[in-house]
Parts: C-alpha cells; structure tokens; sequence
C-alpha cells in the first residue's frame, strides 16, 4: 500500500526552476485536499501512503506547475483503488534443515509503513483469503514442484540428505486480477545422513 | 463459488468478471464528472451480515441488470466496451438465477435491514440525472465486484 | 474448454467467401434481442469454423449467428438452431505424467488454462487401500502429492474439473510408480 504519484515535468522547461503542487480527493467526498508534503516541491513525485491509507477509499490525484508567476493547469489521474491496484508482496520466509526434511516458516507481507513506530499490519488482515504458492527445487534431481498452501508452515519431510534444495514463495490472492510477486529464492542444504555420518 | 450467507452460487467465476471490468475500468470511470458522489457508499456495503448479503446482493444485481445495464447500453461505443458488458451482463443474470432469497418471516427484520441498505444506494442514484447516474454506476462495479468477493469461496 | 461454431460452406467457385459471425447471451436475448455482438475471432473469417471460446464468458445460453460475405454481397443470417449453454461442455481425461522423486510423489498435469482444477485420487496398491483425494489448481507445475514409504507402490488416477460449468471428465489412466529408497534405520 505504499501510494506514490510520479509525473514528468513539463516539456520546453529545462534548466528552469519548477515547482509542483499536488492535492488529493477521496471519491464520494465534496473537495480536494493538500498533500501536506508535497506543496511548492522540485522533485517530480509525492508520496500519498499516508493520505491513501484508507484502502477501501477511492481516490484522484492531481499536479500542478508553477514556475515563478506562471502556473500550468492541473493534471490529473484517473480512479484509484488502492485494494484492488496494490501489489501483495512476497512473505517473508524462513528455512530450518532437517537431515531429510526442511520446515518452511513464513510471516505474511506487511503494509507498507511511512513511519517505522506505526502500527504493523498484516496483508493477512487485509486480504483475510490470501495464499502462498510454494515452489521447492531439488538441485540435485534438477525437478521442481509446487504447493499452495493457507497456513504459515510447511514440513517438506523425505527428502534426500546432503541434497541442497532451493525455495521460493509467491502470495496472491485469488480472484483479483493481479501479478504475484515472487520471493527471493533462498538455497539450503539438507543434513548430512545419521548413518553414513557413522560410518 | 459465492456463499452469501445461506444463499450458494456455483458456476460463476469471479476473475471472469473482474476481468471483463478491467478492460474498461479506465475507459468508463473516466467518463464520470461528478466525483463527489459515491452511490455504493460505505453505509451500503460496509458491515453486511451474512444473513443480509442474499437479499442485498440480489436487489443490487437486480436493480444493474434492470435499470444500469438495461440503459447504459444505448451509450455503448465501442466493441470492447460491448463484450465487457456483455460478459458482466451475462454473469450478473446466472448469479440472480441461481439466488434464492428466503421468504420465511422471522427472516423480515433482516431483509428489511437489506432493504434500507439498498434503497439508500437507489436513492442516491435517482437524486442524480439519469444518463450520469447510469455513467457512474456501472463506474462503480468494482467496488460491487470488492465486496462481493468477500462471500467467493475458491 | 475449447468451443467451435461450425457451418457448411456457400458453394461459390473461384470466389473467396467470407463468413461474419455474430452471438448474444441471455441478456441480449431478453432485454435486447436486436443486439448482437461480432465475436472476437471471426469477423470476418474465410474458414469455416470460428473459435467462441472467448465469447461464451457466461454460463447461460448464447445465441450464434454466421452470414457469408462476397465483395459487397452478403447473405441473410444463419442462426444456431438451439442456443449453446458451456454447461453442455464435454470435458475429456486430462494428459497426466507420475514421477518419484526421492519419496516423493509428484504430479505433472496437462495445462488446460484457468479454468480447469484437477481431482487427484492416489492410493497405496494394496488391499483395502484407502483413496487420497487433492485438488490441484492449475497445470503448469508439478505437484507434490504425499511422501511415501520405501519399497512401497503406489497409483494414481486424475480427472478435469471445471467449476464454472459444474461438470468434470472421465478419469484418466492409471499410473503406478514403485517407490526405491533405502529402509529406514531401526
């Protein structure tokens, strides 16, 4: 959820001080309103994470230029959803090896937070049907497979000691019309084996 | 399928229909001036119970394939506009087809409750000029199509 | 699924003839039964069959129409005789490719699209063996379907499913798969 606007600035001006205003509006409401942070600034983008944060709100955004007594007319965007057009980022994952097994842990992608002391909280919440596509890949064996699963942990149990196996772990959530971001891929290697350990 | 509370909906499949709107989300929301009107308001949507989302869900449908869409047709372009339509028009009748809210009367408090929801979505959307109104309804099926995934069990 | 209008030719030597197809859902039929919408792959088309897959995106009755076009020359519309519901969709076995890795059961099915899921039914061959049962969601990717005990076989059956239509297919073949690996220790 983290709502940033970009635009570019205007043609025919460069090397001339520019400056942009932008101001938001909540769809269903009476006007718009200033973007606190963003009001006679030169850079080209304005973070609305904040002002958007109600993602069941639909909102506009809109800019203007201004350069010393001239300013241009307002460009605007067109209707966002910010629980629709989010992008539900990868969990967080974690692998422990076992001698044949490997326990697979993940924690939920989180909102994106402008301030690190605000309150955590889980896309689970948000989207309370989201899931995971598990994709294990024997490096040995060079096969893959996959597992969707709801829950946090996964217990991969028969697996070939001494065998490195890479993860990794797309969330999504079905039914709504968007890309899935997939995990980095994490590598670990199974155990060495009790008994040839023996030996 | 959908479970709106004790109503079953099988056979309807939801990224169809969020596939057919999205096609034309852009293209229809532009064409809706009057931004500080929302008709499907919080009050409409936010909070429905189980017991209330079949009735609801059926008066809205309903009232889209009798009124919005019946209407909104005529001012209908371009092709691609027409299929999305067409594909959304389609589903919306399978759903109201295989809907049957209950008539029993200790259910009338709920449905009353119901109603009130949906009538102050069909207030708003007659206050306003009928061709804007229809404008920005179907403008509105996406956040239709939101709360309606929240009773779609995969 | 796959869904194919079909229809015989305008028998016009040395012409090309080209063949406009048009269809409405349910909803045209009853609020508007004079629209009718030019289907996304054949209008126009000089083949004879029209792919309406993309088309039929509703499980209700769609009404089809085919005119044939020669130069400024068209024909009346030819209309299906009943209209087509997808419900009627007849769904064959899916392709389905058992391995074992490791101990690892795993299933690789044919991809069939988005709509299609499978039903896994897979057991332990032996007596009074109890069936397992997976739904799988897409195709693409092979699927981990148990881990098994050595030395053991085991079998596997797939059928398609698509839930839109509420209809599945046969059961494809039967495939076993003996399970190596060493004993476990003591």
């Amino acid at each position: 959820m983290k709502n940033v606007l970009h635009w570019n600035p205007p043609e025919g001006l460069r090397g001339v001080e520019v400056t942009y205003t932008v101001q938001y509006f909540i769809y269903g409401q009476k006007q718009w309103l200033g973007a606190s942070e963003c009001r006679s600034i030169s850079r080209t983008y304005c973070d609305l994470s904040a002002e958007t944060s109600d993602y069941e709100h639909q909102y506009y955004a809109k800019v203007k230029a201004m350069q010393e007594t001239k300013c241009s007319e307002w460009a605007e965007t067109r209707r966002f959803y910010p629980f629709l057009e989010t992008q539900v980022g990868p969990p967080e994952v974690a692998l422990t090896p076992g001698e044949k097994s490997i326990s697979i842990d993940l924690t939920a992608p989180k909102k994106w937070q402008r301030n690190p002391k605000d309150d955590t909280v889980s896309m689970q919440q948000i989207y309370s049907n989201l899931k995971y596509n598990v994709f294990v890949y024997n490096t040995k064996s060079r096969r893959m497979w996959s597992k969707c699963i709801t829950n946090s942990t996964l217990e991969l149990r028969w697996l070939e000691p001494s065998t490195l196996y890479c993860v990794h772990v797309e969330s999504f959530v079905p039914g709504l019309p968007r890309l899935t971001l997939p995990s980095q891929k994490q590598c670990i290697s199974t155990l060495e084996d009790e008994m040839s350990a023996l030996k | 399928e959908f479970r709106f509370g004790p109503c079953r909906v099988e056979g309807v499949v939801l990224p169809e229909l969020w596939e057919a709107f999205w096609a034309v989300k852009n293209t229809v929301q532009a064409q809706d001036d009057i931004t500080s009107v929302r008709l499907l308001k919080a009050q409409v949507l936010q909070n429905v119970s189980d017991a209330e989302s079949c009735y609801l869900v059926h008066s809205l449908l309903k009232f889209y394939l009798n009124t919005v869409f019946k209407n909104y047709h005529s001012k209908i372009a371009k092709v691609k506009i027409l299929k999305s339509f067409s594909s959304l028009a389609n589903n919306f009748i399978d759903i109201v087809s295989k809907l049957q809210p209950s008539k029993d009367k200790d259910m009338l408090s709920i449905s009353e409750s119901a109603h009130r929801r949906f009538m102050l979505f069909r207030r708003a959307f007659k206050q306003m000029d009928t061709e804007v109104a229809l404008v920005k309804a179907f403008g509105e099926v996406d956040i239709l199509l939101t709360w309606m995934q929240k009773f779609y069990q995969l | 699924m796959k869904h194919l209008l079909m229809w015989n030719p305008v028998a016009q030597p040395r012409e090309t003839v080209l063949y406009s197809v048009e269809y409405q859902g349910e909803y045209e039929s009853l609020y508007m039964s004079h629209i009718w919408i030019p289907s996304s792959q054949c209008s126009p088309t000089n083949g004879l069959e029209c792919d309406v897959t993309d088309d039929v995106t509703a499980t209700v009755p769609y009404n089809f129409r085919v005119r044939a076009m020669l130069g400024s020359q068209t024909s009346a519309w030819s209309t299906l005789e009943h209209p087509f519901n997808r419900n009627s969709t007849v769904l064959v076995a899916p392709r389905m490719e058992v391995t074992e890795h490791g101990l690892h059961l795993v299933v690789k099915l044919e991809d069939l699209g988005p709509q299609f899921e499978f039903l896994v039914v897979y057991w332990r061959k032996e007596p009074g063996a109890t069936e397992h049962v997976k739904v799988v969601k897409s195709g693409n990717t092979p699927v981990h379907l148990e881990t098994m005990e050595p030395g053991a076989m085991y079998c596997v059956k797939a059928q398609a499913w698509v839930k839109a239509i509420g209809r599945h297919s046969t059961f494809s073949q039967i495939q076993c798969v003996d399970m190596q690996g060493e004993s476990l220790p003591l």
